[in-house]
């Protein structure tokens, strides 16, 4: 659990930092941001705090409630200290509002009993020797078992949000414009989505749309029961697949056209009206640094954010054998060089809402792609218009 | 002695026993009210500026696919569940209306569900629709059927989530209209009895008559609490997939609390007090020519 | 000669299909709460598992403080549901009994209030709450539910079919219209306070939609919004879910069961009075 975590990286900072008293208020479910909206409209946010890079970072700095920090990052830090992905994440029209422990992003998770089984060799966790998209379907073609019905499907997942990015970012597509001022959606990325969902139509070595999710199991656990053998999901999985008692393997997405993973991750941003400056800087300065990030990503729950930390003495300090499969240092340039940022970080929550709510109806309700990239085209558009 | 005189007057017992209500009247009540009705016409996220726009939330409404789509959504929750679940609460109410045993823990049962928490039944039902794992597709497939994926269908959301509401009302409704049964005088019954009437008849010329005045109600109670409807979606399924079973609480609740857009959100909120207004007026002129006695 | 009529036995037939319609999701709650994950996903699903997992409801008390969200719903639903009938007799009283100019009108804007969906006043109190500063503390659950205009509408309605004469009596031995209220109408309606306190008590207990938007604290949680904030937190462990589910209803459903022809009979009378 992630709060755990936290707990011990704050009493640390505490007793770094002996005048600095920091009490840690965990808000569960989804309506996070919800609340935190609450209380910085009633003059009582906290004075730092954890704010999703997608669909609320640039939403709060647009509403002028993030204290912008270039003074104080500067002070200690650059910019290039962390991965390009990150700078990009921070920055907002060249200033920063919010620092980040981490990244995360999807990987392609396997079972390797099931690789065994079939005699399948094992992918290759080096992005630059990622499956293509044509080897990707045959190996899931010979991983998809059926007795009557199908007993073990080859893959799952990418249907669901940030695989499916980056799957239309390897082939070269475009979700919105580059300065996200209107939504493309080019034949590129129309084609992407087109291979995604023939996985299950025409190939078949996927379940049903979001039908494992409903059957009440996440990934992990799809991916330990054996009942698909390979996982599109996020890294983050990595610290309950570490939990569970099976082989698992990690390699890079495959690729349409180039190896690309899209990321994510929150940020800490400090309160525009919080009266100890200084202070939350200090804890914003400390959440960010190697040494609070290094705890949790040997969980295998985040991805290191520092460039530091992917040299081969960096890497070291992190990788964890309990979690992290066996050759996971070589999918490590998979998070520094292959890293985009996911779109969803630069639109507001409103505009992903209905895009998902469209390709819900790509996935769910066979409507003709066609019609999907202009339903998205005529609703989303005015909303980036207006912003 | 004036308190002598004031310790009988009327005017000053109601200003004083009136008084307590009167306040929350005023500041949680009627304020919150008009307050929604202004905020309508204006443009406000709670941390910048509140702009006055006039008409726009409500053209933008108009021409605001999502809203339209929640709109219906919310008439088809209703005809979904009044109908159905007042023709069901009527049946139990007959049912139990006859000299049988065990009425009280009958009773009992229907009533589970009416006072547990919507969001305990969410969550319940949640797992019962299942499509693999889950009990009602288990036992569906008993009868060689083959459910269908529920909660993620675009198509069977919505049923699903009506049936879930179906399912926790039943019992309040069918306790009303027990009440109402018992109500009728025995004596009708007998006379109808002496003209030779069937069960079936009795009930269709004395029955639904006399009940009607409890069916009037229920029937207006239950739309006026389906056009609120969120509990159960909020939990449910958020509004989807593909916002298939977002409803039009759901959506003044997203407006409000998750793209901050309160004036807009205010302006949804106006157009469901609409839709209740609309139907307490019907209801009120079609009292006289419903309810028969 | 007693013979058995068709009718009855088809009423016997529906009501205990119905009835287990009613049951069965609860007993599955329990089954579920009591196995182990590994046993949820099996087909056919089973009702008993190998072994019955108590665990789960260790790890979901560990985890989640029900007993809080316990005390923090009580205390709400006690005050709310004190206060409202409180205010609410008090204010039927005026309306039903009591000559005050402007009674009529006052009356009637009470009424059209009650046409107004609650929705509609949530956006405004979230801004008052914010206004007094009450966000994530209970007084934004209890102070805005302390009056509702059906509470009075209910108390004068049943005020109205006290008959006078006992008033007039009551006047000419030199009451005051206090006393009336408090000697004479107030012991004579407890059927109508007790409808009253039951729906405030069940409106305030499930209410979902109000803690969701003005709580943020665990500790200050109510138990629907506990159970939908455990909800997000646990999304496929289903034994665990189940079994805080279980923990969330026991007690309500066991209070019904004991208090059932108090619940039953109050809640008949509003039916009536519609």
């Amino acid at each position: 659990m992630e709060t755990d975590s936290v707990r011990r990286g704050l009493e640390r900072f505490m007793e770094m930092n002996p005048h600095i008293k920091v009490e840690y208020t965990p808000v569960p479910g989804d309506e996070y941001h919800t609340r935190l909206l609450t209380l910085m409209a009633g003059n009582a946010a906290p004075d730092v705090f954890f704010i999703n890079a997608e669909g609320y970072y640039r939403q709060f700095v647009e509403r002028g409630v993030l204290l912008q920090i270039d003074e104080y990052f500067y002070k200690s830090l650059s910019l290039e200290d962390f991965i390009e992905m990150d700078q990009r994440k921070m920055l907002v029209d060249g200033h920063i509002y919010g620092s980040s422990s981490c990244v995360v992003a999807p990987v392609l998770y396997y079972n390797k009993a099931l690789f065994d089984e079939a005699g399948i060799p094992y992918p290759s966790a080096d992005p630059t020797e990622a499956l293509t998209w044509d080897e990707f379907i045959a190996i899931a073609k010979k991983l998809t078992k059926s007795k009557g019905r199908i007993t073990q499907f080859g893959a799952y997942g990418f249907e669901n949000m940030h695989p499916r990015e980056a799957t239309i970012y390897s082939n070269n597509g475009l979700i919105f414009s580059e300065d996200y001022a209107k939504t493309v959606l080019n034949d590129e990325a129309q084609q992407a989505l087109q291979k995604i969902l023939e996985l299950r139509t025409v190939h078949k070595v996927s379940p049903p749309a979001a039908f494992l999710e409903q059957s009440g199991m996440n990934a992990a656990q799809m991916l330990q029961t054996g009942r698909v053998a390979m996982v599109a999901d996020g890294s983050w999985a990595l610290q309950e697949l570490a939990k569970m008692n099976f082989d698992v393997g990690v390699a890079p997405l495959p690729i349409m056209k180039r190896p690309v993973t899209t990321g994510t991750a929150h940020l800490h941003s400090i309160w525009a009206g919080t009266k100890h400056p200084e202070e939350a800087w200090k804890l914003v300065e400390f959440l960010s640094s190697e040494e609070y990030q290094i705890g949790l990503v040997r969980e295998g729950l985040w991805m290191p954010n520092r460039t530091s930390l992917y040299t081969p003495e960096g890497i070291t300090k992190w990788l964890n054998p309990d979690v992290h499969p066996e050759g996971f240092e070589k999918l490590a340039s998979y998070f520094t060089e292959y890293l985009e940022p996911n779109p969803a970080l630069f639109v507001p929550r409103r505009a992903w809402d209905i895009f998902e709510e469209e390709l819900d109806k790509f996935f769910f309700d066979d409507q003709p792609i066609e019609t999907i990239v202009s339903n998205a085209k005529r609703r989303i558009d005015p909303i980036l218009a207006g912003q | 002695m004036r308190w002598e005189r004031l310790k009988y007057s009327d005017k000053f017992w109601a200003a004083i026993l009136l008084a307590p209500n009167f306040i929350g009247f005023l500041v949680f009540i009627l304020f919150p009210m008009i307050a929604s009705f202004f905020l309508s016409f204006t443009e406000w996220d709670l941390l910048t500026d509140i702009k006055w726009i006039g008409f726009g939330n409500y053209q933008e409404l108009a021409s605001d696919e999502t809203f339209w789509k929640v709109l219906w959504n919310t008439l088809y929750y209703t005809l979904g569940t009044v109908p159905p679940g007042i023709i069901l609460s009527l049946i139990l109410a007959v049912a139990l209306n006859q000299p049988i045993r065990g009425v009280k823990t009958y009773r009992a049962l229907y009533f589970l569900p009416v006072i547990s928490s919507s969001v305990a039944v969410a969550v319940v039902w949640q797992w019962l629709y299942n499509p693999e794992f889950g009990l009602l597709n288990y036992i569906l497939s008993l009868f060689g059927i083959e459910g269908p994926l529920w909660l993620t269908s675009t198509t069977w959301a919505m049923p699903a989530v009506i049936i879930t509401s179906i399912w926790k009302n039943l019992g309040f409704n069918m306790l009303l209209f027990l009440a109402g049964l018992q109500g009728i005088p025995d004596t009708y019954y007998e006379a109808a009895e002496i003209d030779g009437a069937n069960g079936f008849a009795k009930f269709r010329y004395i029955t639904l008559p006399l009940l009607s005045p409890t069916t009037f109600f229920v029937v207006v109670m239950s739309i006026i609490s389906s056009f609120q409807a969120f509990d159960l979606v909020h939990v449910m399924t958020q509004g989807g997939p593909a916002r298939s079973t977002s409803v039009l609480v759901h959506y003044l609740y997203q407006n409000a609390f998750q793209y901050f857009r309160m004036g807009y959100a205010s302006a949804i909120a106006y157009v469901l007090f609409f839709l209740v207004f609309i139907v307490t007026m019907i209801q009120l002129k079609r009292h006289d020519t419903w309810v028969v006695y | 000669m007693k013979r058995v009529r068709i009718e009855t036995i088809l009423a016997y037939l529906i009501l205990t299909l119905g009835a287990a319609t009613m049951v069965l999701p609860f007993l599955w709650m329990v089954s579920t709460s009591l196995k182990s994950l590994s046993e949820v996903f099996v087909f056919p699903p089973t009702f008993f598992g190998e072994r019955i997992v108590w665990q789960n409801y260790l790890r979901i008390s560990e985890r989640y403080p029900f007993g809080q969200f316990f005390l923090n719903s009580i205390k709400i639903s006690a005050v709310v549901v004190f206060f409202q009938v409180f205010t609410s007799s008090m204010a039927g009283f005026a309306f039903a009994r009591l000559k005050f100019p402007g009674r009529e009108s006052l009356f009637a804007l009470y009424l059209a209030t009650l046409m107004v969906p609650f929705h509609v006043t949530l956006v405004p109190t979230f801004v008052l709450m914010r206004f007094f500063g009450w966000i994530d503390t209970h007084y934004s659950l209890i102070l805005p539910s302390l009056v509702t205009a059906f509470g009075t509408f209910l108390m004068r309605q049943f005020f109205l079919t006290i008959p006078v004469e006992l008033e007039e009596a009551a006047r000419i031995d030199g009451c005051t219209p206090f006393g009336i209220y408090a000697r004479i109408f107030l012991p004579l309606s407890k059927p109508a306070l007790a409808t009253l306190a039951i729906f405030t008590f069940m409106g305030t207990w499930n209410d979902y939609i109000r803690p969701l938007v003005f709580i943020n604290s665990i500790s200050k949680m109510t138990v629907p919004l506990g159970l939908a904030s455990m909800q997000g937190s646990y999304s496929t462990d289903w034994p665990v879910l189940m079994a805080g589910t279980v923990i969330s209803l026991a007690p309500v459903l066991i209070a019904f069961l004991l208090a059932q022809e108090f619940f039953v009979q109050g809640i008949t009378l509003t039916g009536l009075k519609g």
